[in-house]
């Protein structure tokens, strides 16, 4: 049996950009963005179970479209099933009808404080469904975009903003842009810290993880110098964009062009159909 | 090479510098220095002498607190004129990783000349020359965190030198590289000053670097100390190593043999110059011996 | 017969990172080594050639995925190995580790490792004024510093007494004079020879710097491309021609190189001096040899 050593990096997936050249990834990312809000807003404002069904099935489409694997998308929920689970069994036991809304809730058992009606099932289970639908989307806009690709739709999308009235659209890209690039670095950074700080006898690995998280003393030598790090680092970066003359977005041309193409506005309009069937039909249930 | 033109690129006059603080440090005491158009012009010192700052002065990341600096017809404390002075003199730093911005190489070298505003197919020439003295072509599209350190400076000097600086200042910039990297960037370094005829001020600890300028500027405690070519500052033996410095290797050698009582000069910094020291001394040797023989 | 003790043996070590993800990259493909105890050894080679790979495999970090490691009287393949106790007789001291120092007060962050034996008071004090007088930082003077006021090198110095606080028998070094001033450098390089002999301490060095190798390893092993290329004595290694050391990304000491220039000119001196003495006395023989 060989034994797991640590290597960190096998667990970052945020910001991990998967080429399979499907037509997700070769969408323009400016539609893309947009597409992406309205499918957010269309979850985020649909709390029937009908509803959800559809948008469901719609985040199953979108992960074939995307021929990335479905097990990889959904990878990310696992880490976070244990506060979804705690999450829904509030919601279901204590959520009282003046809280959930909705008329004709049903009580199906009451003690005490607990007091669970059929919205509060609903409400658990839909957000639930929000949840999963949430990070679908998010994922596959990760997963089928570079980030290149996601700051310059970020930038294009706001620069009529910023030639009107001053709003910071480049900043806001190369913030997103210099964070994204990052990752990669404080992933190794945060590797080495941990292997460094073991290698002279810190008590970090294996079965004592969790006790060690629950000292928080546990985790200065880790922070410490990682936040250090960070900072360190964000000054010199000052001073290289500085000492190549960055004053800010006004003013500034750009290497790259994005181009669209007819498919990137079907794609989008499609999208936007979806978004506002799902939002407008009266689902019954 | 040097002295080509009557006017210095950058010109610092009695340069004062004085981190504020709980404890004042005075990092510069005075400098005064001419920095000419093409030349190549190594800073060496001890740690504390004040090289990191002085290299700030020459683009306006710090100004002085008594004294001027001018970059060609301009003074740094103008606010008006910054981005002129930040587009003359291009600075690469020591940390590869903290200079890199962008997520694809060609757009990071890109940075620099989209912040001066210039249209599309400039910035496409640009890019494409700065990456092609420093050698990355092969790399325009690949994203930067998977270069090694060698390749992530050359990277950062091409995103420097596509602004067409007319100095190029190098920060200890080969002093995390191992020895690939380092001679890769030294010799895009090399390049730019003979070919393209850029000034670069290089600051460095590796005194075999130092050896290959036009001239060296010694520093210690905020001043300059010596300054001058090289052959003439590593004469200075004594002195260097007073204030904590090495002497290249060459010297160093040439330096013993003197001292051996051989009759070599004390302040060769090259291996030419080594060889060819030594081959008269054998010559003169020879018909010494020669004279010997036949009297 | 050889009295000496084998602590350290790999033999063929395999191993591959990230292994069955796409990102994986096989940074060790069988790399063998020894080294004694008492001795100190370079691990030289290019960026990238494996060296740090290996040198995580003599405290447990990683583990090998086929071959053999054997540190001390440990079985790095045994899943059941204490690490810890490993740990405790093996320091790694990472690259440019001034970047670990996280105490507000030096004294505090050289007591981290002996406090997480679980020492007492005075145990823990008494080991931290040992390391720090090892690394040459007076314990009265530097132990109410704060951390981030020190000087590169000092900060440096402070890391190192951090691990020499466990007591090791071997100390491993990722590239120890990276990014030092010269002054530093000499300075650290009389602190390693100083650990080897007066503590008896068994060095590893992974360097990509070969001038500071030679004035401090008794062998050399050269790793690149993740194998073990040559093995020998600095002076073995470096009498190869510098062609066959370019290909392995080395290239001989800077004292070397301006040997091997002069007598590519026809002066008759002996090519293989490592350090600036051993040349000044060949370039006077044969100037005096007439």
């Amino acid at each position: 049996m060989i034994v797991e050593s640590l290597e960190l990096r096998r667990h970052v997936t945020i910001g991990q950009y998967v080429p399979t050249g499907s037509p997700l990834h070769r969408m323009d990312p400016r539609f893309k963005l947009v597409a992406f809000v309205a499918l957010v807003v269309a979850v985020t404002f649909t709390g029937s179970y009908l509803g959800n069904v559809a948008l469901l099935a719609l985040m199953g489409g979108l992960i074939l479209l995307s021929r990335v694997p479905a097990r990889y998308v959904l990878g990310g929920l696992r880490p976070a099933l244990p506060v979804l689970l705690l999450l829904a069994a509030l919601q279901v036991l204590l959520y009282t009808p003046e809280f959930t809304g909705g008329e004709g809730c049903v009580t199906l058992f009451r003690a005490w404080f607990v007091h669970s009606t059929t919205c509060s099932v609903k409400l658990a289970i839909v957000s639930a469904a929000r949840f999963v639908e949430l990070l679908v989307l998010t994922s596959l806009l990760t997963l089928t975009t570079t980030t290149t690709g996601l700051a310059h739709g970020v930038e294009h999308l706001f620069a009529p903003l910023q030639r009107r009235f001053g709003f910071p659209a480049h900043e806001l890209a190369l913030t997103l842009t210099i964070t994204l690039r990052f990752v990669p670095t404080f992933a190794e950074e945060l590797e080495r810290l941990i292997k460094a700080q073991v290698s002279r006898g810190a008590d970090m690995g294996g079965a004592s993880w969790w006790r060690a998280l629950r000292r928080a003393r546990a985790l200065l030598p880790i922070m410490v110098p990682l936040l250090l790090g960070a900072l360190r680092r964000a000054e010199m970066l000052v001073l290289a964009m500085e000492a190549r003359g960055y004053v800010g977005g006004r003013g500034r041309t750009r290497l790259v062009e994005l181009r669209s193409t007819p498919h990137d506005a079907v794609a989008l309009l499609l999208a936007l159909l979806a978004a506002a069937a799902i939002l407008t039909v009266p689902w019954p249930w | 090479m040097s002295r080509t033109s009557p006017v210095p690129l950058v010109r610092l006059e009695n340069v004062h510098h004085i981190y504020a603080g709980s404890r004042p440090v005075e990092a510069l005491r005075g400098v005064s220095l001419a920095l000419w158009p093409g030349e190549h012009v190594a800073v060496i010192g001890p740690n504390g002498s004040g090289k990191s700052t002085l290299a700030r002065h020459l683009n306006a990341l710090l100004l002085p607190t008594a004294g001027d600096v001018w970059v060609k017809a301009w003074n740094t404390k103008d606010p008006r004129h910054l981005q002129d002075v930040r587009a003359t003199v291009g600075m690469v730093f020591q940390h590869p990783d903290a200079q890199i911005v962008a997520t694809v190489v060609e757009e990071d070298v890109a940075f620099g000349p989209e912040n001066l505003g210039l249209p599309r197919d400039e910035l496409r020439r640009r890019v494409d020359w700065a990456l092609d003295v420093v050698g990355m072509s092969a790399f325009r599209r690949r994203p930067p965190h998977w270069l090694s350190g060698g390749q992530k400076q050359r990277v950062a000097l091409a995103g420097a030198i596509a602004m067409r600086p007319e100095l190029l200042v190098l920060d200890e910039a080969t002093a995390l590289l191992d020895p690939i990297g380092r001679r890769d960037v030294l010799n895009a370094v090399m390049r730019l000053n003979r070919r393209e005829g850029m000034a670069v001020v290089t600051i460095t600890h590796f005194m075999e670097e130092a050896a290959l300028a036009d001239r060296v500027v010694v520093m210690c405690a905020g001043e300059v100390v010596l300054d001058g070519p090289p052959h003439r500052v590593f004469g200075h033996a004594e002195r260097l190593r007073a204030w904590g410095l090495d002497l290249p290797p060459v010297t160093q050698l040439a330096h013993r043999l003197h001292a051996l009582g051989f009759p070599i000069p004390p302040n060769i910094v090259t291996v030419e110059a080594l060889v060819e020291a030594i081959c008269r001394l054998q010559v003169a040797q020879g018909r010494e011996q020669h004279t010997q023989k036949h009297s | 017969m050889d009295t000496r003790e084998l602590v350290i043996e790999v033999r063929d070590l395999v191993y591959t990172h990230l292994r069955d993800t796409p990102f994986a990259v096989q940074a060790l493909k069988g790399v063998d080594m020894e080294v004694w105890r008492g001795e100190a050894v370079a691990v030289l080679g290019p960026t990238g050639s494996g060296k740090s790979t290996l040198v995580q495999h003599l405290n447990g970090l990683l583990r090998p995925q086929h071959g053999r490691v054997r540190v001390l009287d440990y079985d790095l393949s045994d899943p059941n190995v204490d690490v810890r106790a490993l740990r405790r007789r093996v320091g790694l001291v990472f690259q440019f580790p001034e970047a670990q120092l996280f105490e507000r007060y030096v004294g505090d962050d050289v007591a981290f490792g002996p406090r997480q034996l679980g020492l007492s008071r005075e145990e823990v004090r008494a080991r931290v004024r040992e390391a720090m007088e090892a690394v040459g930082l007076d314990f009265e003077g530097f132990k109410d510093r704060l951390t981030f006021t020190l000087s590169g090198g000092e900060q440096r110095r402070v890391a190192l007494a951090g691990v020499l606080a466990l007591r090791p028998e071997i100390l491993i070094l990722d590239e120890p004079l990276a990014g030092l001033d010269p002054a530093g450098r000499r300075r650290l390089i009389a602190l390693l020879r100083r650990l080897k002999g007066e503590r008896g301490l068994t060095l590893v060095l992974v360097s990509h710097d070969v001038d500071d190798v030679v004035l401090l390893a008794d062998r050399c092993f050269v790793v690149a491309d993740g194998r073990t290329v040559m093995a020998g004595t600095p002076r073995e290694l470096f009498s190869h021609p510098p062609a066959t050391l370019a290909e392995f990304g080395l290239r001989p000491p800077s004292i070397m190189t301006t040997m091997h220039a002069l007598a590519d000119r026809g002066i008759p001196v002996r090519r293989h001096c490592l350090t600036v003495d051993e040349a000044a006395d060949e370039l006077a023989r044969a100037l005096e040899g007439g």
